[in-house]
Protein backbone atom coordinates (compact mmCIF):
# COMPACT_ATOMS: atom_id res chain seq x y z
CA UNK A 1 0.00 0.00 0.00
CA UNK A 2 1.23 3.36 -0.89
CA UNK A 3 1.76 5.80 2.32
CA UNK A 4 -0.95 8.15 2.57
CA UNK A 5 1.42 10.16 2.93
CA UNK A 6 2.38 10.60 -0.65
CA UNK A 7 -1.21 10.55 -1.82
CA UNK A 8 -1.73 13.88 -0.02
CA UNK A 9 1.92 14.71 -1.05
CA UNK A 10 0.54 14.69 -4.80
CA UNK A 11 -3.05 15.04 -4.71
CA UNK A 12 -4.90 16.34 -7.76
CA UNK A 13 -5.03 19.68 -5.85
CA UNK A 14 -1.50 20.02 -5.50
CA UNK A 15 -0.80 18.85 -8.85
CA UNK A 16 -3.31 21.36 -10.84
CA UNK A 17 -1.26 24.04 -8.69
CA UNK A 18 1.77 22.83 -10.21
CA UNK A 19 0.69 23.04 -13.91
CA UNK A 20 -1.46 26.52 -13.33
CA UNK A 21 0.23 29.00 -15.05
CA UNK A 22 -1.93 32.15 -13.89
CA UNK A 23 1.07 33.22 -11.44
CA UNK A 24 4.06 32.68 -13.61
CA UNK A 25 4.81 35.74 -15.20
CA UNK A 26 7.31 38.06 -14.85
CA UNK A 27 5.90 41.60 -13.45
CA UNK A 28 7.71 44.91 -14.90
CA UNK A 29 8.84 47.17 -12.41
CA UNK A 30 8.41 45.19 -9.40
CA UNK A 31 9.92 44.61 -6.19
CA UNK A 32 11.84 40.96 -7.06
CA UNK A 33 14.10 38.43 -5.18
CA UNK A 34 15.38 35.01 -6.33
CA UNK A 35 15.49 32.02 -4.36
CA UNK A 36 17.29 29.03 -4.92
CA UNK A 37 17.83 25.86 -3.52
CA UNK A 38 21.77 24.89 -3.88
CA UNK A 39 21.60 21.08 -3.70
CA UNK A 40 19.42 21.02 -6.13
CA UNK A 41 19.00 23.35 -8.72
CA UNK A 42 15.68 24.67 -8.43
CA UNK A 43 15.44 28.38 -8.87
CA UNK A 44 12.28 31.13 -8.28
CA UNK A 45 12.23 34.90 -9.09
CA UNK A 46 9.22 36.16 -7.17
CA UNK A 47 7.87 39.60 -7.95
CA UNK A 48 5.84 41.90 -5.96
CA UNK A 49 3.57 45.03 -6.12
CA UNK A 50 2.83 46.72 -2.95
CA UNK A 51 0.51 49.73 -3.07
CA UNK A 52 -0.55 50.93 0.32
CA UNK A 53 0.67 48.20 2.09
CA UNK A 54 -1.22 46.12 0.13
CA UNK A 55 0.24 43.06 -1.98
CA UNK A 56 -1.72 44.38 -5.63
CA UNK A 57 0.60 41.97 -7.36
CA UNK A 58 2.41 38.86 -6.80
CA UNK A 59 3.90 36.30 -9.33
CA UNK A 60 6.76 34.11 -9.85
CA UNK A 61 9.30 32.58 -12.96
CA UNK A 62 11.35 29.68 -12.82
CA UNK A 63 11.72 25.90 -12.27
CA UNK A 64 11.50 22.89 -9.65
CA UNK A 65 9.92 20.05 -9.36
CA UNK A 66 6.28 19.90 -9.09
CA UNK A 67 6.35 20.53 -4.65
CA UNK A 68 7.98 23.76 -5.27
CA UNK A 69 6.35 25.40 -7.97
CA UNK A 70 2.41 24.26 -6.60
CA UNK A 71 3.71 25.58 -3.50
CA UNK A 72 4.50 29.14 -5.06
CA UNK A 73 1.66 28.74 -6.89
CA UNK A 74 -0.45 28.78 -4.00
CA UNK A 75 1.64 31.09 -2.37
CA UNK A 76 0.70 33.52 -5.09
CA UNK A 77 -2.88 33.20 -5.00
CA UNK A 78 -3.07 33.31 -1.63
CA UNK A 79 -1.46 36.30 -0.68
CA UNK A 80 -2.78 38.67 -3.79
CA UNK A 81 -4.96 40.91 -1.84
CA UNK A 82 -3.57 40.69 1.26
CA UNK A 83 -1.60 43.11 3.26
CA UNK A 84 2.31 43.13 4.29
CA UNK A 85 1.60 42.36 7.88
CA UNK A 86 -0.90 39.85 6.87
CA UNK A 87 1.51 38.05 4.73
CA UNK A 88 4.16 38.71 7.73
CA UNK A 89 2.40 36.38 9.72
CA UNK A 90 1.03 33.94 7.47
CA UNK A 91 4.63 33.03 6.69
CA UNK A 92 5.57 32.49 10.26
CA UNK A 93 2.62 30.09 10.82
CA UNK A 94 3.66 28.41 6.98
CA UNK A 95 7.57 28.05 8.17
CA UNK A 96 6.20 26.38 11.71
CA UNK A 97 3.73 23.84 9.54
CA UNK A 98 6.90 23.07 7.52
CA UNK A 99 8.98 21.97 10.55
CA UNK A 100 6.13 20.27 12.23
CA UNK A 101 5.32 22.57 15.00
CA UNK A 102 1.79 23.58 15.69
CA UNK A 103 0.62 26.04 13.80
CA UNK A 104 -2.58 28.77 13.05
CA UNK A 105 -4.94 26.64 10.73
CA UNK A 106 -7.04 29.46 10.16
CA UNK A 107 -4.71 31.92 8.80
CA UNK A 108 -3.52 29.23 6.66
CA UNK A 109 -6.77 27.81 5.15
CA UNK A 110 -6.20 25.91 1.86
CA UNK A 111 -2.48 25.89 2.40
CA UNK A 112 -2.64 23.08 4.87
CA UNK A 113 -2.65 20.61 2.50
CA UNK A 114 1.17 20.81 2.42
CA UNK A 115 0.96 20.06 6.14
CA UNK A 116 2.72 16.30 5.95
CA UNK A 117 5.29 18.10 4.18
CA UNK A 118 7.33 17.89 7.51
CA UNK A 119 7.25 14.15 7.23
CA UNK A 120 9.62 14.45 3.90
CA UNK A 121 12.43 16.27 5.39
CA UNK A 122 14.40 15.82 1.90
CA UNK A 123 11.33 17.66 0.27
CA UNK A 124 10.71 20.38 2.92
CA UNK A 125 12.93 22.77 1.24
CA UNK A 126 10.78 22.36 -1.71
CA UNK A 127 7.85 23.63 -0.53
CA UNK A 128 9.86 26.35 1.44
CA UNK A 129 11.87 27.82 -1.60
CA UNK A 130 8.88 30.29 -2.21
CA UNK A 131 7.98 31.33 1.50
CA UNK A 132 11.60 31.96 2.04
CA UNK A 133 11.68 34.04 -1.05
CA UNK A 134 8.87 35.90 0.06
CA UNK A 135 10.25 36.33 3.37
CA UNK A 136 13.35 37.66 1.62
CA UNK A 137 11.20 39.86 -0.80
CA UNK A 138 9.36 41.68 2.34
CA UNK A 139 12.06 41.74 4.75
CA UNK A 140 15.24 41.20 2.77
CA UNK A 141 17.19 43.92 1.40
CA UNK A 142 15.91 45.46 -1.16
CA UNK A 143 17.57 44.16 -5.08
CA UNK B 1 30.06 -12.74 -8.31
CA UNK B 2 27.82 -13.65 -5.34
CA UNK B 3 24.21 -14.15 -4.85
CA UNK B 4 21.52 -11.68 -3.85
CA UNK B 5 21.65 -13.89 -0.82
CA UNK B 6 25.16 -13.53 -0.35
CA UNK B 7 25.16 -10.01 -0.42
CA UNK B 8 22.61 -9.00 1.79
CA UNK B 9 24.84 -10.69 4.39
CA UNK B 10 27.73 -8.67 3.50
CA UNK B 11 25.46 -5.41 3.31
CA UNK B 12 23.27 -5.16 6.44
CA UNK B 13 21.16 -1.83 4.32
CA UNK B 14 20.41 -4.78 1.53
CA UNK B 15 17.93 -5.93 4.07
CA UNK B 16 16.21 -2.66 4.82
CA UNK B 17 12.58 -2.05 3.77
CA UNK B 18 11.22 0.87 2.27
CA UNK B 19 7.55 1.61 2.54
CA UNK B 20 7.35 -2.08 2.69
CA UNK B 21 9.34 -2.58 -0.42
CA UNK B 22 12.65 -4.38 -0.50
CA UNK B 23 15.26 -1.55 -0.94
CA UNK B 24 17.16 -1.66 -4.42
CA UNK B 25 20.05 0.80 -4.07
CA UNK B 26 20.94 2.23 -7.00
CA UNK B 27 22.68 5.13 -5.84
CA UNK B 28 26.23 4.15 -5.75
CA UNK B 29 27.72 7.05 -7.46
CA UNK B 30 26.97 8.68 -4.91
CA UNK B 31 28.17 6.52 -2.15
CA UNK B 32 28.37 2.51 -1.74
CA UNK B 33 26.75 0.76 1.05
CA UNK B 34 28.33 -0.80 3.65
CA UNK B 35 29.68 -4.15 4.38
CA UNK B 36 29.39 -4.98 8.05
CA UNK B 37 33.44 -6.72 7.54
CA UNK B 38 34.17 -3.09 7.30
CA UNK B 39 32.88 -0.82 10.21
CA UNK B 40 34.36 -4.10 12.14
CA UNK B 41 37.36 -3.55 10.87
CA UNK B 42 37.35 0.41 11.90
CA UNK B 43 36.09 -0.82 15.45
CA UNK B 44 38.64 -3.30 15.94
CA UNK B 45 40.97 -0.77 15.10
CA UNK B 46 39.23 2.16 17.20
CA UNK B 47 38.81 -0.18 20.16
CA UNK B 48 41.50 -1.98 20.61
CA UNK B 49 44.55 -0.42 18.88
CA UNK B 50 43.87 3.40 18.23
CA UNK B 51 46.25 5.91 19.15
CA UNK B 52 47.99 9.10 17.37
CA UNK B 53 50.46 7.29 14.67
CA UNK B 54 53.72 8.39 14.00
CA UNK B 55 54.66 10.13 17.48
CA UNK B 56 54.75 8.57 20.52
CA UNK B 57 56.50 5.36 21.41
CA UNK B 58 54.07 3.17 23.40
CA UNK B 59 52.78 0.16 22.19
CA UNK B 60 48.98 1.34 21.28
CA UNK B 61 50.92 4.19 19.01
CA UNK B 62 53.35 1.81 17.10
CA UNK B 63 50.40 -0.48 15.96
CA UNK B 64 48.38 2.48 15.14
CA UNK B 65 50.46 3.34 12.99
CA UNK B 66 51.65 -0.02 11.92
CA UNK B 67 47.56 -0.04 10.86
CA UNK B 68 47.99 3.46 8.94
CA UNK B 69 50.95 2.58 7.23
CA UNK B 70 49.57 -0.85 6.44
CA UNK B 71 46.56 0.67 4.96
CA UNK B 72 48.77 2.68 2.31
CA UNK B 73 50.42 -0.08 1.38
CA UNK B 74 47.10 -1.91 0.40
CA UNK B 75 46.37 1.10 -1.95
CA UNK B 76 49.38 1.71 -3.18
CA UNK B 77 49.38 -2.24 -4.22
CA UNK B 78 45.91 -1.84 -5.19
CA UNK B 79 46.70 0.69 -8.02
CA UNK B 80 50.15 -0.15 -8.65
CA UNK B 81 51.90 2.69 -6.92
CA UNK B 82 54.19 3.08 -4.48
CA UNK B 83 53.60 3.68 -0.71
CA UNK B 84 55.30 6.79 -0.51
CA UNK B 85 53.21 8.16 -3.65
CA UNK B 86 50.14 7.53 -1.89
CA UNK B 87 48.54 10.34 0.44
CA UNK B 88 45.53 10.29 2.09
CA UNK B 89 43.26 12.77 1.85
CA UNK B 90 39.15 13.24 3.09
CA UNK B 91 38.54 12.21 -0.35
CA UNK B 92 38.90 12.74 -4.13
CA UNK B 93 37.18 16.69 -3.58
CA UNK B 94 40.19 17.41 -1.19
CA UNK B 95 42.92 15.20 -3.34
CA UNK B 96 41.73 17.32 -6.20
CA UNK B 97 42.14 20.83 -4.39
CA UNK B 98 45.62 19.46 -3.09
CA UNK B 99 46.69 19.17 -6.46
CA UNK B 100 45.33 22.24 -8.16
CA UNK B 101 46.29 24.63 -5.22
CA UNK B 102 50.12 22.92 -4.73
CA UNK B 103 50.65 22.89 -8.39
CA UNK B 104 50.08 26.52 -8.95
CA UNK B 105 51.97 27.55 -5.80
CA UNK B 106 54.70 25.63 -6.75
CA UNK B 107 55.62 27.34 -9.88
CA UNK B 108 54.84 24.39 -11.86
CA UNK B 109 52.52 26.61 -14.77
CA UNK B 110 54.28 29.04 -16.04
CA UNK B 111 52.15 32.20 -17.37
CA UNK B 112 52.31 31.30 -21.14
CA UNK B 113 50.82 28.02 -20.12
CA UNK B 114 47.31 26.94 -20.16
CA UNK B 115 45.04 23.98 -18.00
CA UNK B 116 42.44 22.77 -20.11
CA UNK B 117 39.30 21.24 -18.58
CA UNK B 118 36.21 19.27 -19.93
CA UNK B 119 32.71 20.82 -19.09
CA UNK B 120 31.82 16.72 -18.36
CA UNK B 121 33.83 17.50 -15.53
CA UNK B 122 32.42 17.25 -11.30
CA UNK B 123 32.50 20.42 -10.05
CA UNK B 124 35.30 18.81 -7.59
CA UNK B 125 37.31 18.79 -10.42
CA UNK B 126 36.12 21.90 -12.15
CA UNK B 127 36.02 24.68 -9.66
CA UNK B 128 39.49 24.02 -7.96
CA UNK B 129 40.83 24.80 -11.58
CA UNK B 130 38.97 27.85 -12.35
CA UNK B 131 39.58 29.60 -8.99
CA UNK B 132 43.86 28.36 -9.16
CA UNK B 133 43.73 29.97 -12.62
CA UNK B 134 41.98 33.27 -10.71
CA UNK B 135 44.18 33.10 -7.69
CA UNK B 136 47.32 32.45 -9.46
CA UNK B 137 46.65 34.54 -12.99
CA UNK B 138 46.94 31.47 -14.98
CA UNK B 139 45.45 30.56 -18.12
CA UNK B 140 42.55 28.13 -17.83
CA UNK B 141 40.50 26.76 -21.10
CA UNK B 142 37.86 24.61 -20.95
CA UNK B 143 37.07 21.97 -23.72
CA UNK B 144 33.04 21.37 -24.43
CA UNK B 145 31.99 17.88 -24.93
CA UNK B 146 28.43 18.53 -27.39
CA UNK B 147 25.76 16.92 -26.43
CA UNK B 148 27.98 16.01 -23.02
CA UNK B 149 29.80 13.24 -24.67
CA UNK B 150 33.82 13.71 -24.69
CA UNK B 151 35.40 12.50 -27.99
CA UNK B 152 38.43 12.13 -27.70
CA UNK B 153 39.81 13.34 -30.89
CA UNK B 154 37.79 16.25 -30.89
CA UNK B 155 39.19 17.19 -27.17
CA UNK B 156 42.80 16.37 -29.08
CA UNK B 157 42.34 19.22 -31.46
CA UNK B 158 42.08 21.69 -28.75
CA UNK B 159 45.54 20.71 -27.13
CA UNK B 160 48.33 22.40 -28.14
CA UNK B 161 52.16 22.64 -27.02
CA UNK B 162 50.69 25.42 -24.62
CA UNK B 163 48.37 23.33 -22.67
CA UNK B 164 50.31 22.13 -19.78
CA UNK B 165 47.66 20.24 -17.61
CA UNK B 166 44.66 18.15 -18.48
CA UNK B 167 42.55 17.62 -15.60
CA UNK B 168 39.73 14.94 -16.78
CA UNK B 169 37.38 12.30 -15.13
CA UNK B 170 38.32 8.70 -16.06
CA UNK B 171 34.52 7.81 -16.08
CA UNK B 172 31.74 10.85 -16.22
CA UNK B 173 29.82 10.71 -12.89
CA UNK B 174 26.55 11.47 -14.86
CA UNK B 175 26.66 9.44 -18.22
CA UNK B 176 28.58 6.68 -16.80
CA UNK B 177 30.81 7.65 -20.19
CA UNK B 178 34.15 5.66 -19.50
CA UNK B 179 37.07 7.80 -20.82
CA UNK B 180 39.69 6.11 -22.48
CA UNK B 181 42.81 7.50 -20.53
CA UNK B 182 45.54 5.17 -20.78
CA UNK B 183 45.66 5.71 -24.52
CA UNK B 184 44.58 9.70 -23.87
CA UNK B 185 47.84 9.88 -21.65
CA UNK B 186 49.91 8.80 -24.12
CA UNK B 187 48.22 11.26 -27.24
CA UNK B 188 48.60 13.84 -25.06
CA UNK B 189 52.17 13.23 -24.29
CA UNK B 190 52.81 13.26 -27.86
CA UNK B 191 51.56 16.79 -28.20
CA UNK B 192 53.89 18.15 -25.15
CA UNK B 193 55.84 15.68 -22.97
CA UNK B 194 55.87 17.61 -19.79
CA UNK B 195 52.06 17.91 -20.07
CA UNK B 196 50.38 17.31 -16.36
CA UNK B 197 47.71 14.66 -16.18
CA UNK B 198 45.41 15.06 -13.24
CA UNK B 199 42.79 11.60 -13.17
CA UNK B 200 39.41 12.04 -11.06
CA UNK B 201 39.04 8.58 -10.54
CA UNK B 202 36.53 8.55 -7.90
CA UNK B 203 33.99 6.69 -10.32
CA UNK B 204 36.39 4.68 -12.32
CA UNK B 205 38.38 3.23 -9.27
CA UNK B 206 35.59 1.66 -7.64
CA UNK B 207 34.33 -0.57 -10.87
CA UNK B 208 37.84 -1.29 -12.95
CA UNK B 209 41.38 -2.33 -12.23
CA UNK B 210 43.64 0.69 -12.22
CA UNK B 211 47.21 0.64 -13.10
CA UNK B 212 48.76 3.92 -12.41
CA UNK B 213 52.14 3.09 -13.71
CA UNK B 214 50.15 1.53 -17.06
CA UNK B 215 48.21 4.42 -17.01
CA UNK B 216 51.41 6.80 -16.53
CA UNK B 217 49.16 9.98 -15.22
CA UNK B 218 50.65 12.04 -13.23
CA UNK B 219 48.27 12.12 -10.37
CA UNK B 220 45.18 10.03 -9.40
CA UNK B 221 42.40 11.80 -6.85
CA UNK B 222 39.60 9.13 -5.75
CA UNK B 223 37.46 8.62 -2.81
CA UNK B 224 36.74 5.47 -0.13
CA UNK B 225 33.53 5.50 0.33
CA UNK B 226 32.19 5.06 -3.52
CA UNK B 227 34.13 1.76 -3.10
CA UNK B 228 32.84 -0.01 -0.13
CA UNK B 229 35.09 1.85 2.50
CA UNK B 230 34.38 4.39 5.29
CA UNK B 231 33.36 8.84 4.47
CA UNK B 232 35.99 10.88 5.36
CA UNK B 233 39.25 9.15 3.48
CA UNK B 234 40.31 9.32 -0.17
CA UNK B 235 43.62 9.48 -2.10
CA UNK B 236 46.16 11.14 -3.95
CA UNK B 237 47.90 9.37 -6.03
CA UNK B 238 51.10 11.26 -7.42
CA UNK B 239 54.58 10.60 -9.03
CA UNK B 240 57.37 10.96 -6.97
CA UNK B 241 58.72 13.44 -9.28
CA UNK B 242 55.93 16.16 -8.45
CA UNK B 243 55.25 15.34 -4.97
CA UNK B 244 58.86 15.99 -4.23
CA UNK B 245 59.34 19.53 -5.42
CA UNK B 246 55.71 20.25 -4.66
CA UNK B 247 54.27 22.65 -2.09
CA UNK B 248 52.72 21.42 1.02
CA UNK B 249 48.82 21.76 0.70
CA UNK B 250 48.28 22.49 4.67
CA UNK B 251 50.62 23.38 7.49
CA UNK B 252 50.58 21.95 10.68
CA UNK B 253 52.02 18.78 12.79
CA UNK B 254 53.05 15.70 11.12
CA UNK B 255 54.07 17.38 7.75
CA UNK B 256 57.11 19.52 8.91
CA UNK B 257 60.78 18.67 9.04
CA UNK B 258 62.45 21.26 11.32
CA UNK B 259 60.65 24.42 12.84
CA UNK B 260 62.36 27.61 14.33
CA UNK B 261 61.22 31.19 14.73
CA UNK B 262 63.51 31.16 11.22
CA UNK B 263 61.48 29.06 9.02
CA UNK B 264 60.14 25.66 8.36
CA UNK B 265 61.37 22.54 6.32
CA UNK B 266 58.84 20.16 5.41
CA UNK B 267 58.95 16.09 6.05
CA UNK B 268 59.14 13.53 3.31
CA UNK B 269 56.69 11.75 0.92
CA UNK B 270 53.58 11.33 1.86
CA UNK B 271 53.66 13.01 5.22
CA UNK B 272 54.80 16.39 3.65
CA UNK B 273 51.00 16.41 2.72
CA UNK B 274 49.37 15.00 5.47
CA UNK B 275 49.52 17.84 8.02
CA UNK B 276 47.28 17.13 11.51
CA UNK B 277 46.06 13.69 12.96
CA UNK B 278 45.07 11.80 10.10
CA UNK B 279 41.65 9.83 9.27
CA UNK B 280 42.99 6.50 10.43
CA UNK B 281 40.02 4.66 10.93
CA UNK B 282 38.74 5.96 7.37
CA UNK B 283 42.32 4.68 6.50
CA UNK B 284 41.64 0.90 8.31
CA UNK B 285 37.81 0.66 6.83
CA UNK B 286 39.56 1.68 3.21
CA UNK B 287 41.63 -0.90 3.55
CA UNK B 288 39.34 -3.83 4.33
CA UNK B 289 36.96 -2.30 1.55
CA UNK B 290 40.19 -2.99 -0.93
CA UNK B 291 40.79 -6.53 0.69
CA UNK B 292 36.54 -7.32 -0.62
CA UNK B 293 36.98 -5.59 -3.73
CA UNK B 294 39.83 -8.20 -4.65
CA UNK B 295 38.49 -10.71 -3.37
CA UNK B 296 35.91 -10.53 -5.77
CA UNK B 297 38.21 -9.34 -8.12
CA UNK B 298 38.14 -6.30 -10.03
CA UNK B 299 37.39 -7.57 -13.84
CA UNK B 300 35.00 -9.67 -12.86
CA UNK B 301 33.13 -6.10 -11.08
CA UNK B 302 34.10 -4.16 -14.11
CA UNK B 303 32.50 -6.96 -16.36
CA UNK B 304 29.82 -7.09 -14.23
CA UNK B 305 29.14 -3.68 -14.20
CA UNK B 306 29.19 -3.69 -17.96
CA UNK B 307 26.54 -5.82 -18.87
CA UNK B 308 24.47 -4.83 -15.89
CA UNK B 309 24.72 -1.42 -17.58
CA UNK B 310 24.13 -2.78 -20.94
CA UNK B 311 21.21 -4.59 -20.21
CA UNK B 312 19.45 -1.63 -18.11
CA UNK B 313 20.05 0.50 -21.18
CA UNK B 314 18.42 -1.95 -23.17
CA UNK B 315 15.65 -1.71 -20.75
CA UNK B 316 15.56 1.59 -20.58
CA UNK B 317 15.03 2.53 -24.02
CA UNK B 318 12.16 0.45 -24.03
CA UNK B 319 10.31 3.15 -21.97
CA UNK B 320 8.86 5.87 -24.62
CA UNK B 321 8.60 8.76 -22.25
CA UNK B 322 12.24 8.17 -21.14
CA UNK B 323 15.00 10.42 -22.44
CA UNK B 324 18.19 9.09 -21.76
CA UNK B 325 21.43 10.92 -21.55
CA UNK B 326 25.24 10.08 -22.63
CA UNK B 327 26.42 7.48 -25.40
CA UNK B 328 24.03 4.80 -24.81
CA UNK B 329 26.70 1.85 -25.68
CA UNK B 330 29.49 -0.23 -24.57
CA UNK B 331 31.39 2.71 -23.39
CA UNK B 332 29.17 3.42 -20.75
CA UNK B 333 29.09 1.60 -17.53
CA UNK B 334 27.64 1.75 -13.88
CA UNK B 335 25.88 4.84 -14.24
CA UNK B 336 22.76 5.99 -16.62
CA UNK B 337 21.21 9.60 -16.40
CA UNK B 338 17.58 9.91 -17.80
CA UNK B 339 14.38 12.15 -17.28
CA UNK B 340 11.29 11.18 -17.85
CA UNK B 341 9.76 13.62 -20.31
CA UNK B 342 7.74 16.52 -18.56
CA UNK B 343 8.42 15.64 -14.82
CA UNK B 344 11.25 16.95 -12.86
CA UNK B 345 13.84 14.68 -11.44
CA UNK B 346 13.12 14.85 -7.96
CA UNK B 347 9.62 14.10 -8.19
CA UNK B 348 10.34 10.73 -10.11
CA UNK B 349 13.33 9.90 -7.69
CA UNK B 350 10.43 10.92 -4.79
CA UNK B 351 8.08 8.47 -6.17
CA UNK B 352 10.16 6.03 -7.13
CA UNK B 353 11.28 5.54 -3.50
CA UNK B 354 8.10 5.57 -1.95
CA UNK B 355 6.24 3.47 -4.26
CA UNK B 356 8.68 0.90 -5.36
CA UNK B 357 12.06 0.91 -2.47
CA UNK B 358 14.22 2.16 -5.56
CA UNK B 359 17.44 4.77 -4.45
CA UNK B 360 18.12 6.65 -7.20
CA UNK B 361 19.63 10.34 -7.50
CA UNK B 362 17.79 13.58 -8.42
CA UNK B 363 19.60 16.45 -9.88
CA UNK B 364 22.39 18.40 -10.97
CA UNK B 365 24.93 15.92 -9.45
CA UNK B 366 27.77 18.55 -9.11
CA UNK B 367 27.82 18.87 -12.73
CA UNK B 368 26.23 22.19 -13.51
CA UNK B 369 28.23 22.95 -16.91
CA UNK B 370 27.10 19.37 -18.20
CA UNK B 371 23.87 20.19 -17.61
CA UNK B 372 24.30 22.92 -19.69
CA UNK B 373 25.07 20.68 -22.46
CA UNK B 374 22.43 18.46 -22.21
CA UNK B 375 20.04 21.84 -21.75
CA UNK B 376 18.60 20.76 -19.12
CA UNK B 377 18.70 21.49 -15.26
CA UNK B 378 18.87 18.26 -13.50
CA UNK B 379 18.31 14.38 -14.23
CA UNK B 380 17.83 11.30 -12.47
CA UNK B 381 20.15 9.13 -12.29
CA UNK B 382 20.92 5.49 -11.22
CA UNK B 383 24.12 3.78 -10.74
CA UNK B 384 24.96 0.08 -10.16
CA UNK B 385 27.71 -1.91 -7.84
CA UNK B 386 28.61 -5.20 -7.42
CA UNK B 387 25.57 -6.07 -5.24
CA UNK B 388 22.99 -5.16 -8.33
CA UNK B 389 21.21 -7.52 -10.26
CA UNK B 390 19.22 -7.40 -13.35
CA UNK B 391 15.94 -7.96 -11.06
CA UNK B 392 16.88 -4.58 -10.04
CA UNK B 393 16.42 -3.47 -12.98
CA UNK B 394 13.41 -4.82 -13.49
CA UNK B 395 12.16 -3.31 -10.82
CA UNK B 396 13.06 0.13 -11.74
CA UNK B 397 11.53 -0.01 -15.08
CA UNK B 398 8.25 -1.54 -13.33
CA UNK B 399 8.69 1.76 -10.78
CA UNK B 400 9.01 3.96 -13.55
CA UNK B 401 6.50 3.01 -15.54
CA UNK B 402 3.93 3.46 -11.85
CA UNK B 403 5.60 7.15 -11.50
CA UNK B 404 4.97 7.94 -14.96
CA UNK B 405 1.46 6.61 -14.62
CA UNK B 406 0.69 8.92 -11.84
CA UNK B 407 2.77 11.73 -12.83
CA UNK B 408 1.64 12.15 -16.89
Amino acid sequence: MVEIGLEELYSDIILDYAKNERYKKEIQNAKKAEGKNLSCGDEITLYLKVEDNIIKEITFTGHGCIISQASASMMCEYLEGKTVDEANKILQEIIKMSQGKEFDKELVDGIEIFSDISKFPMRTKCFTLAWHTLDDALNGEKM
Amino acid sequence: MLSSKEYEEIFPSLKRKINGHKLIYLDNAATTLRPKEVMDAVNEYSLNHHANVHRSTHTLAAEATQYYEDARSKVANFINADPEEVIFTKGATESLNLVAYSVADSNLLRSDDEILIPTIEHHANFVPWQQIAKIFNLKIKYYSAKNGIFDSSDFLKHVTNKTKLVSITALSNVTGQLIPVNTLVKQLRNIRQDIIIVVDGAQAVPHMPIDVKQMDCDFLAFSGHKMLGPTGIGVLYGKRKYLNVMTPFLFGGEMIDKVSTDGTTFNVLPYKFEAGTPNVDGAVGLAKAIEILESIGMDNIQEHDKQLTLYALKKLKELDFLEIFGPQDETQQSIISFNIKGVHPHDVAHLLNDLTGVAIRSGHHCAQPLMKEFGTTATCRVSFYLYNEEEDVDKLCEGLKKVWEWLK
